[in-house]
């Protein structure tokens, strides 16, 4: 039977530079009205971070346990032989620091039984009327333990919670989900009152004509599927390792993009692993370092870079635990339109973006389309776009919104996109 | 370039050296896992399940139970060495049905008397066993052969110097060998069945630098069976290297409506996203597709006859039985291009996961034709990326990785990189106008919540129409 214990001991008794022993005791519940299903799973799950240093340099290893049964002496020696095979430059972790103070942990589901707190969440969830709606819900209360070899040791409790919806009116459906840390922020009745709009709204829906025009991006479209939405762009331009080796268009100390600093109410985002009750929060990382607070832009200049315990290790800095939950600072923009053809993007069907250049594809699920006087309901289309240019440059809602990893403006107008039908 | 070394350029081109490829696979776990520890063997697991189906049968009127043990052998090659990893993973899934019609089910990853035990109790209590009937035991399946640390490396290597191909452009290369041995367990009142398969992957990478982007390019063969039963060919790992060494044309793709012909890897993705948006209970729960998908209309070009096919031969995603405990059968899906039937077999990712209904192996027949007779004037779509559907508006964006001009059925030799085919999944269905008879297997090993899915599709080089566009935005 493999135990933290073991695992700490057997890693204790080799000759490794470092090392740290992730274990995550998860209960999980699901319940789901369409089967209908209520399910209970236990289990424990461990990750193991190996750096092993050899005179040719350091290599690194990383493991998932998914299994209690064999040894853990052979577990802490496959991950010798995986570092070996990793080798790369010599680096020195940093010592570690305070874990952030951070809360993860619905208060309302500390100490009761997962199973019967989901179904009731299905059972009081609200659904609009002439609506067909089945929903299901996991929640997940996870207790985490750290330990390293350099002695550090940390815990926390945290609970994550997903829900789901399938709403349906006449022959339409659309889908609603919510990850949250809390089953208040989890509600899906917000989700679902927006859907039965643009239910009734893409039963009038004709596809849309080519050409440019002025774009509004709506809470659902700009964090379509989940997490970060379009905002990821700057995540993935954030990492350090490709920053550096120059992969990106994201530079330090340079406008994110060009004039993106001369504008009225230039982009200001911030990482903020601590951020309570945000999805990808956390006290520490899976190195055992600690999670921080840090901008990435700064009134359009990229100021900061997410850094492992490698890269910190490399630039002669502390680690902050990588992107994590972004912050973007809400602007003025009230809403009001440009006079020209403008379309106001409510859901998006897919969202693609190249990882190096930061252009994305856009396919339209259901927008509105106004020029002059005229408007009109549209589904179908791609917007190409420069997304890094287009959301530095963008005017950014006062209205904040807080989803999953996500707190900043609740829309966004750009200015310039190209719509191919 | 030249400066950068070997890590920094895994890092770039976002794949990883021998080793961080098996952590990527989560893999990595006790070495000594191979042989079955003795509580394991199968008599007593199936003890263990027949005493939990007697204990919930005394409450419940529907009780099935499912216990699973899968041991993975992972093992990659790459320019800095070779790395083998193990991993085990063992469940139950004790399902039963109460007296409302409401499914519960206990999920433990303790397969252990003590554990099963421990799961029924917190489903049903202290109960004791009923006298329910249970078949007599079917005989156990043969252990898979095993495979050594040394095998597995010699199989590596015999893949890399397969390559006869690469040149000093070619910045990455790596082979794998993934391998999948699970026995499954399915109890009931009524059936007692244990299946053991033994799934094996192999891959090739190959990554080359075109201008100021990589080119990574892949090829994948998987099968159910033996080790030795399938592999990459000289042929095939050296047409990766020739794919990622292709310069492309230089300039601006120029959108329009074409004539494509799709190479079976394109084919089977837009099965795929057919079959998951269309075809199973999920998607059938939307009302936009409930009221297209009647048995019997016209969804497709006459010609087209798509089965999902469990009981295939060989087939990566095949299986005996499935997750609900039912004997494996095909089901037809299109029929000479009428809908024909509905995905409802039960498949848990992993075997423990969710219940949901999901293809196995999907199998689209192949016409008459050979792959170049269905090359006239148009491009030829080669090399999978992915595949957006959108079942309430049938609209699909399908990435290949290269389109070939072709005139005449001959090869120009202009070829761009990164094109989408667009258009609505019905029309390309229906504009099909000729099928090969070659086909080639495409597999998956997806994760659903960390637990393996695995799926396979047969598929034919297809000549259809559509819409034709690059897929980054001209600069």
């Amino acid at each position: 039977m493999i135990t933290r214990r073991a695992l700490m001991s057997a890693l204790s008794s080799r000759r490794i530079a470092e090392w740290v022993v992730v274990e995550r005791a998860q209960e999980i519940a699901i319940a789901d009205e369409v089967r209908p299903l209520q399910r209970s799973d236990v289990r424990s799950r461990f990750t193991i971070v190996v750096h092993h240093d050899v005179t040719r340099g350091r290599g690194s290893a990383k493991i998932e346990l998914a299994s209690l049964y064999g040894d853990a002496s052979d577990v802490a020696d496959q991950a010798i032989a995986l570092a070996e095979a990793a080798i790369g430059p010599t680096w020195r972790s940093t010592p570690p620091a305070a874990p952030a103070k951070v809360s993860l942990l619905d208060p309302t589901l500390e100490r009761v039984p997962l199973g019967p707190v989901a179904s009731a969440f299905l059972r009081t969830t609200v659904r609009p009327p002439g609506a067909t709606v089945s929903a299901a819900i996991e929640i997940m209360r996870e207790r985490v333990t750290v330990n390293a070899s350099s002695g550090f040791h940390t815990g926390w409790t945290a609970t994550a919670t997903n829900a789901s919806a399938l709403i349906a009116i006449g022959g339409r459906s659309l889908e609603v989900t919510r990850e949250a840390r809390t089953l208040d922020h989890a509600s899906l009745r917000h989700g679902l009152a927006d859907a039965t709009r643009d239910l009734m709204l893409l039963a009038q829906a004709a596809p849309p004509f080519a050409g440019r025009c002025a774009l509004v991006l709506q809470s659902d479209a700009l964090l379509h599927g989940g997490g970060l939405g379009v905002w990821s762009v700057f995540a993935d331009h954030a990492n350090a390792e490709t920053e550096r080796q120059g992969l990106t268009r994201y530079r330090l100390r340079s406008p994110v993009a060009p004039g993106a600093e001369q504008i009225a109410d230039p982009l200001t985002i911030t990482s903020d692993g601590a951020l309570d009750f945000a999805t990808r929060s956390a006290p520490v990382g899976d190195e055992g370092d600690a999670v921080r607070r840090f901008a990435l832009i700064e009134r359009g200049i990229s100021v900061g870079v997410g850094l492992s315990m490698r890269e910190a290790a490399r630039r002669k800095t502390d680690p902050n635990g990588g992107v994590r939950n972004l912050v973007v600072k809400l602007g003025s923009w009230t809403g009001a339109l440009p006079a020209r053809r403008t379309i106001e993007i409510r859901r998006l069907r897919s969202l693609s973006i190249d990882p190096y250049t930061g252009d994305a594809s856009l396919e339209i699920s259901l927008g509105i389309e106004r020029d002059g006087g005229t408007e009109r309901v549209i589904t179908g289309g791609t917007i190409r776009l420069d997304l890094v240019g287009a959301l530095a440059r963008a005017q950014r809602s006062g209205t904040p919104l807080r989803r999953g990893p996500y707190s900043g403006p609740a829309s966004v107008l750009i200015d310039d996109a190209e719509l191919v039908a | 370039m030249a400066s950068w070394n070997r890590r920094e350029m895994l890092g770039a081109l976002g794949i990883g050296s021998a080793s961080s490829l098996l952590w990527a696979m989560g893999c990595g776990a006790p070495a000594k896992a191979v042989a079955l520890a003795p509580q394991q063997a199968s008599g007593e697991v199936r003890g263990w399940l027949r005493d939990a189906v007697a204990r919930l049968a005394s409450k419940y009127p529907t009780v099935h139970a499912l216990a699973v043990t899968r041991r993975r052998t992972t093992g990659a090659v790459d320019l800095g060495g070779t790395g083998v990893a193990r991993a085990r993973r063992d469940g139950v899934v004790l399902t039963v049905r109460d007296r409302d019609g409401v499914w519960r089910e206990q999920v433990t990853s303790d397969l252990s008397g003590s554990g099963v035990l421990a799961a029924v109790r917190l489903l049903a209590g202290d109960v004791a066993a009923s006298n329910v009937q249970l078949p007599a035991p079917p005989p156990a399946p043969s252990a898979p052969a095993k495979i050594t640390d040394l095998e597995l490396r010699n199989r590596l290597d015999a893949i890399m110097r397969n390559d006869r191909a690469a040149t000093s452009r070619i910045v990455y290369a790596s082979a794998l060998i993934d391998i999948d041995d699970v026995t499954v367990w399915s109890i009931a009142p009524g059936h007692d069945r244990e299946q053991q398969l033994r799934r094996i992957r192999q891959r090739a990478t190959r990554a080359a630098w075109n201008g100021t982007r990589p080119i990574v390019s892949e090829v994948e063969r998987g099968w159910t069976g033996a080790i030795e039963d399938g592999g990459l060919d000289v042929a095939a790992v050296s047409r990766t290297s020739k794919n990622a060494l292709a310069l492309m044309t230089p300039g601006v793709f120029a959108d329009s409506e074409a004539t494509v012909v799709l190479e079976p890897e394109i084919t089977a993705l837009i099965i795929d996203a057919a079959v998951r948006g269309l075809l199973t209970t999920a998607a059938l729960r939307r009302p936009e597709v409930s009221s297209r998908v009647v048995a019997g209309a016209q969804v497709a070009a006459r010609g087209l006859t798509l089965v999902d096919d469990p009981t295939a031969r060989g087939a990566y995603g095949g299986f005996v039985f499935d997750d609900a405990g039912d004997i494996a059968a095909p089901i037809t899906l299109f029929e000479d291009g009428r809908a024909a039937g509905r995905l409802i077999r039960g498949r848990r990712p992993g075997h423990v996961g969710v219940l949901e209904s999901g293809p196995s192996h999907l199998y689209l027949a192949p016409g008459t034709a050979t792959p170049k007779e269905l090359l006239g004037n148009g491009w030829l779509l080669e090399g999978k990326l992915d595949a957006v559907f959108d079942p309430s508006s049938d609209r699909i964006v399908i990435g290949a990785a290269r389109a070939r001009e072709l005139i005449k059925g001959n090869d120009t030799g202009r070829v761009y990189a990164n094109v989408e085919l667009v258009g609505q999944l019905g029309a390309l269905l229906a504009n099909v106008t000729g099928i090969s008879k070659d086909t080639e297997t495409v597999i998956a090993r997806d994760e659903h919540s960390g637990e393996p899915q695995w799926t396979s599709i047969t598929a034919p080089w297809v000549a259809t129409r559509g819409f034709v566009r690059a897929r980054r935005r001209p600069s």
